[in-house]
């Protein structure tokens, strides 16, 4: 919000200042085009999507970093890890940790449940459907976000990639022990970088997200791990409430 | 998240313990964690995660009041709208801000005034009898008449209301 107030002020003090727009740009090598499109780092998020999509059976955590801004503009870091178990395409098992919670989600491809292990409370949901339509139904409805959901969309038209206003390629990096491409995309509120493993199989290996509405710029980085030979049994899908659980109520998200 | 279900349980009747009435915290920053190692897990077969932290309990009392006055917080995922708008308030400082709910800690101190009998942020070690656990936004709150708490290491913390 500030900041379209920001940039709206400095459009009209552009406007209102001819002499800028007399200069002429200087001669010489062609100027990189600000907020071009590269169309190859396109095709990069196109060709990772695809081959997200080719994967059945996987485990796959991640190891994030976020931040949050306080009200004079600190910012303070948080950390939480999670752990996706997924067969595709309607199983997925996630654990997520974070100083405030362990949290388990259970999915079989007919019931949700959501449980925590501390204090054995799960709450249950009905919903056929696959894994991608569980994340927007969980998030539409319940308010709840599934890590690395961004995974799923990937190669679907849940991640439409006509929105993106500036791509380009960053060169290369490693992380950990795997060579990367490195893209960087601009789109609406926020910045994002992506680092992609080099060569026929392209996993994402690294996101970080910059949150451009907040002039302090939060970040989030999540560093990606994969095991595409993981060696869980199916019955991980299903839930079975252990002794003394007890089943509680979810409530729908409510705006307010 | 360690707190033992039993101490919660035993709340028969047992006395609100006001642990703390300093507008106490949540943040997710403080406190260390034992064990839960770097990069080890990632990647490594087998069955559910968890386990890692050897009863280590996140203890954030001494945290300054101040780590949880949140005006925004990262976005964790790409492809979502809403990513574009995510400050403190435009989910009502629950859940917007991604899985691991950063926001949540805007709950503890936000601007809204709850009606309620106990001071938002203090700390008691057992919730009354009669409080009902509710998922809300994928989080676990103890609401108790018009007073909710939310687990904070083996104790509660009084919240507003999430919705």
């Amino acid at each position: 919000m500030e900041r379209k107030i920001l940039v709206l002020g400095l459009l009209a003090m552009s406007l209102a200042a001819p002499g800028v727009h007399a200069q002429k740009p200087p001669a010489g090598p062609a100027q990189p085009v600000a907020g071009a499109v590269d169309a190859p780092s396109i095709q990069a998020l196109k060709d990772m999507g695809a081959h997200l999509q080719t994967l059945k059976r996987f485990r796959v955590s991640t190891e994030l970093t976020g931040e949050r801004v306080l009200k004079d503009g600190q910012k303070l870091q948080h950390t939480a890890t999670a752990n996706l178990d997924v067969v595709r395409p309607a199983k997925l098992h996630a654990v997520m940790s974070s100083a405030r919670a362990e949290r388990e989600l259970i999915f079989d491809g007919k019931t949700v449940t959501l449980y925590t292990p501390a204090q054995k409370y799960y709450s249950t949901v009905e919903f056929d459907n696959t894994i991608g339509g569980l994340i927007e139904r969980l998030e539409e409805r319940y308010g709840v976000e599934l890590p690395l959901a961004d995974l799923f969309r990937w190669g679907t038209p849940a991640a439409p990639l006509d929105k993106i206003e500036s791509a380009m390629n960053a060169g290369q990096d490693f992380i950990g022990k795997d060579l990367c491409d490195h893209y960087a995309f601009r789109q609406s509120g926020i910045d994002w970088q992506i680092w992609i493993t080099a060569g026929g199989k392209p996993l994402p290996r690294k996101v970080v997200i910059t949150n451009r509405a907040d002039e302090a710029r939060p970040q989030s980085v999540s560093v990606i791990s994969w095991n595409l030979k993981p060696t869980f049994e199916d019955s991980i899908f299903r839930f079975t409430p252990p002794k003394g659980a007890k089943k509680i109520e979810i409530v729908p998200r409510k705006t307010k | 998240m360690k707190r033992s279900l039993s101490e919660f349980l035993l709340a028969s009747l047992a006395a609100v313990v006001l642990v703390s009435f300093a507008m106490a915290p949540i943040a997710e920053a403080a406190g260390g964690r034992a064990g839960g190692g770097g990069g080890a897990r990632a990647g490594a077969g087998g069955g559910g995660g968890g386990g890692a932290r050897q009863g280590a309990q996140i203890n954030n009392s001494r945290a300054d009041v101040r780590s949880n006055d949140v005006r925004s917080t990262s976005v964790n995922n790409v492809n979502v709208d809403r990513n574009t708008v995510v400050v403190a308030g435009d989910r009502g400082g629950c859940c917007g801000g991604g899985w691991d709910h950063p926001v949540a800690a805007a709950a503890v101190v936000g601007t809204t005034v709850a009606v309620t009998a106990a001071a938002i942020g203090s700390m008691v070690a057992t919730v009354p009898p009669g409080c009902v656990p509710v998922n809300y936004g994928g989080m676990v709150y103890q609401q108790c008449g018009g007073t909710w708490y939310m687990p904070q290491g083996s104790q509660f913390v009084v919240v507003n209301p999430p919705y």
